[in-house]
């Protein structure tokens, strides 16, 4: 009774709070309309969820839209984590145009809810498109004819070659096929590989053409690889082919694989399962392959032991040249063989022609290089001017569909050699003579040589002789000291002659004028000192009796030039030896 | 007799100088290419006109055309009076589409005399004028002879001064090698393109920066060419 009494007390006084939360739930609702973009021709749902006690809605009136209810249900909701009682209301609502269009609240506490209609041609953003192409069906498939499947049936290895003999030297393709079963190879340890040393497997692709095929009931990835194969030597040989892989092998016996299907659950399954990698090579089928000898007879001379199926042609370029001017002919040889045995010896025979070396490339046009074209360029230079002719080249080849020999021959092609050389270099080594348009001929023979370009008068071990030279006459020109005596001769000489002919003419103040001038310009130079400062005195303490002379000399020569007094002629002599031994005399 | 001896020495000295320069020189060689020597030291090229006129010639035929003219300018250095490199120059050069400018008639004029021949000209002129000074002092009598020397001296001066100055463009001078080489912006080998050259073009060479030489046109143009697409007309020590 006491849990009855505190049951009831306690539901008393959850009552309003109760009473308070499903009067808010009844105000309670809302509206969705999916999706809320469409295209015109199409339908929207518009979804009312009501948590109270509304039994139906009232459609509204929206021109352009056409409201239809599908019907009326009852549910849970999650509002905020709790999981309440709702009613749902469905209508359809089909547009009638394009356009944006606002639905109203169908209950008084749920909001408008928009909807757009396009034209049918606009697109839809709420349409999902998927953006990976759907999976190709794995197409079905067989193992190749006498192929056993390997590995536990997890691998097989394929070798196709020509069913044919074929010969010593021929090139032909082969294919090696390696199938492996999904999820049980794990991995392909290296390229595939051929038994037998009597041949040469070229050109193997490293990356194999890949693609997947149904077998016997598992999906297989099939691996090719393309090659080409030789014979060295002819007679009937084995081949096969073998490929290294990694391959998920059981570890059970017969009993432990029993008791684990038995097992019920596939992880129990998996745990017992005891699977590891193992490493192993998986052979092929052998095969027998019969070669043959090249025939002997009807061979060629010119055969370089090229088989298979060719094709030739040739071009030159350019047509016309000067003679010593070079043009290049090319031989295009295209089809399908062992292209590696088709060399230039077609050439030997460009009789006329100055040739240099052939330059050869292989353009393949299929994965091994079985097929393709070899074009060789051959540089020519005409050595004589006028209209010339390169002939016809031949190629001789072995065409194993034939099983003879053939030749394939080119045309031969015209050439016009220019007479006017545009380069001097004539091809007997001497050079041509004159000048012509163009370049002017190479010269003969290099005559000196330098060990570099750089002038002399630019290297600054050259600069040092103008140096030293100079320095060296700059010193001589200071230390060699100019000779007086010399000097003073022609002068002396000069003022001499003017005194014998101011005495023949009588005229004694020219004469004493020149005599008092020259003897004081000597005796300035003689005593470095002006000569106006020279004063009698310093003829007498310097001269000593001469001066006494020379005093008188001047003082004739003033009273001659002040009062113009002639001196009588017997004494021009006289002052004349005197003037010359003055003149003459060593510098003191 | 000391004076007079003077003038013999600077002879005697300048002929010994002549020689040491001499010794460097090395036979005929056809191109500028290091000798086949298996000597772990290669020897230094030798160039020499004749030699690389002719591979200018084999240049030009081949279709090289900035090879050919750098191979010219080159010869043209050592040999600028033969007709011959001046001619084929001018030839490529018009091949090119590459113009030329004219020479002056003072520039035809000095460079009819060969870059070494004009040295030693200069020598002599810088010993005749220091020997006509040297004498004129010492022997003041028949003055007019040392007065001849010193003025012919200067005139063999002039005439190597102004080789000189003629061909020192040509030391700092280079061809473009490569067909619409691009002169760039920056001295970076993704810069902006500033202007295109043409295959034989000659510029001049101003500054470098690691790959590349900052290079001026004759139109007045510059930018910053790559190494390898230009030939320098002087190669650098």
């Amino acid at each position: 009774m006491r849990w009855v009494r505190i049951l009831a007390a306690t539901l008393c006084a959850f009552a309003p709070a109760r009473y308070a939360m499903a009067q808010t739930l009844d105000d309670l609702a809302y509206e969705t309309v999916e999706p809320s973009r469409i295209k015109l021709g199409e339908s929207a749902i518009l979804r009312v969820t009501s948590f109270g006690r509304i039994k139906d809605v009232t459609l509204p009136i929206i021109p352009g839209l056409v409201f239809e209810p599908l019907g009326r249900s009852q549910g849970f909701d999650f509002v905020n984590g709790a999981t309440l009682p709702a009613t749902f209301f469905s209508i359809r609502i089909t547009p009638q145009f394009a356009g944006v269009f606002t639905i109203p609240g169908l209950t008084p506490s749920s909001r408008p809810v928009g909807l757009e209609v396009v034209k049918g041609d606009e697109p839809n953003p709420y349409t999902w498109h998927s953006q990976q192409p759907t999976p190709a069906p794995v197409p079905t498939g067989t193992l190749p004819k006498g192929v056993q499947l390997q590995a536990g049936g997890a691998a097989f290895v394929h070798l196709a070659i020509p069913a044919r003999p074929i010969y010593v030297g021929e090139s032909v393709p082969v294919e090696i096929d390696v199938g492996l079963r999904a999820g049980i190879v794990t991995a392909v340890n290296g390229l595939p590989t051929l038994k037998g040393s009597d041949f040469t497997f070229n050109n193997l692709s490293k990356q194999p053409e890949r693609r997947q095929e149904s077998i016997d009931g598992g999906t297989f990835i099939l691996l090719t690889w393309h090659s080409a194969l030789a014979a060295v030597k002819p007679g009937e040989f084995e081949l096969s082919a073998e490929a290294p892989l990694t391959v998920k092998m059981s570890t059970l016996s017969a009993a432990d694989r029993a008791i684990a299907s038995r097992l019920a659950y596939p992880l129990l399954q998996s745990m017992y399962s005891g699977v590891a990698p193992k490493d192993m090579t998986i052979e092929s089928s052998p095969l027998q392959l019969k070669v043959l000898p090249l025939p002997m007879e009807g061979q060629p001379e010119n055969f370089s032991g090229a088989v298979g199926n060719f094709r030739v042609s040739s071009e030159v370029s350019p047509a016309s040249v000067a003679a010593g001017e070079p043009l290049t002919l090319r031989l295009h040889i295209s089809g399908a063989g062992n292209f590696d045995r088709v060399d230039s010896t077609m050439f030997d025979h460009l009789d006329h022609w100055k040739t240099y070396p052939a330059k050869s490339s292989f353009t393949p046009s299929d994965a091994v290089g079985n097929e393709g074209e070899k074009v060789f360029e051959q540089p020519l230079i005409a050595a004589q001017p006028g209209e010339q002719s390169i002939p016809g080249l031949e190629f001789a080849y072995f065409n194993p569909n034939t099983r003879q020999y053939e030749h394939a021959q080119t045309p031969a092609i015209k050439v016009t050699v220019a007479p006017a050389l545009a380069s001097g270099l004539s091809l007997s080594g001497a050079p041509a003579t004159g000048s012509a348009l163009g370049l002017r001929p190479d010269h003969r023979v290099p005559q000196n040589s330098a060990s570099e370009l750089r002038p002399l008068y630019f290297r600054p071990s050259f600069l040092i002789i103008p140096t030293t030279l100079a320095l060296l006459l700059a010193g001589s020109w200071f230390a060699v000291r100019p000779n007086a005596a010399r000097a003073n001769s022609k002068g002396a000489r000069k003022v001499l002659a003017q005194l014998d002919a101011a005495a023949r003419a009588g005229d004694s103040s020219a004469f004493f004028t020149a005599a008092r001038n020259a003897l004081l310009q000597r005796f300035a130079a003689q005593w470095r000192m002006p000569a106006d400062q020279i004063t009698v005195a310093d003829l007498r303490a310097r001269l000593g009796a001469t001066g006494e002379d020379l005093e008188r000399l001047f003082a004739i020569a003033d009273e001659t030039r002040y009062s113009d007094h002639q001196s009588g002629g017997a004494d021009f002599q006289r002052w004349i030896s005197l003037i010359r031994g003055q003149l003459s005399s060593e510098r003191k | 007799m000391r004076t007079a001896k003077i003038p013999m020495v600077i002879a005697v000295i300048a002929l010994w100088a002549g020689q040491v320069l001499a010794q460097p020189t090395q036979p005929t060689q056809l191109s500028p290419s290091p000798s086949p020597s298996p000597s772990p030291s290669p020897s230094p090229p030798t160039y020499s006109a004749d030699g690389l006129y002719n591979l200018a010639n084999a240049y030009a035929r081949a279709g090289k055309p900035g090879l050919a003219v750098l191979s010219y300018e080159r010869a043209a250095l050592l040999a600028p009076a033969d007709p011959d490199i001046n001619a084929n120059l001018a030839y490529v050069r018009a091949s090119a589409h590459v113009p030329m400018k004219p020479l002056s008639r003072f520039a035809r004029l000095v460079g009819t005399t060969s870059p070494a021949a004009a040295a030693w000209l200069g020598i002599l002129g810088i010993a005749l004028v220091g020997i006509g000074l040297v004498a004129s002092r010492a022997a003041p009598r028949f003055l007019w002879i040392p007065r001849g020397g010193v003025l012919l001296g200067i005139a063999l001066i002039a005439l190597a001064a102004s080789n000189a100055m003629l061909l020192w463009p040509h030391m700092h001078e280079a061809v473009i090698l490569v067909d619409q080489a691009p002169a760039r912006v920056s001295p970076a080998p993704m810069a902006d393109t500033a202007f295109a050259l043409r295959e034989a073009e000659s510029v001049t060479m101003t500054a470098e920066y690691e790959d590349f030489i900052l290079i001026r046109t004759g139109g007045g143009l510059t930018g910053w060419v790559s190494r390898a697409s230009l030939g320098a007309v002087v190669p650098s020590d």
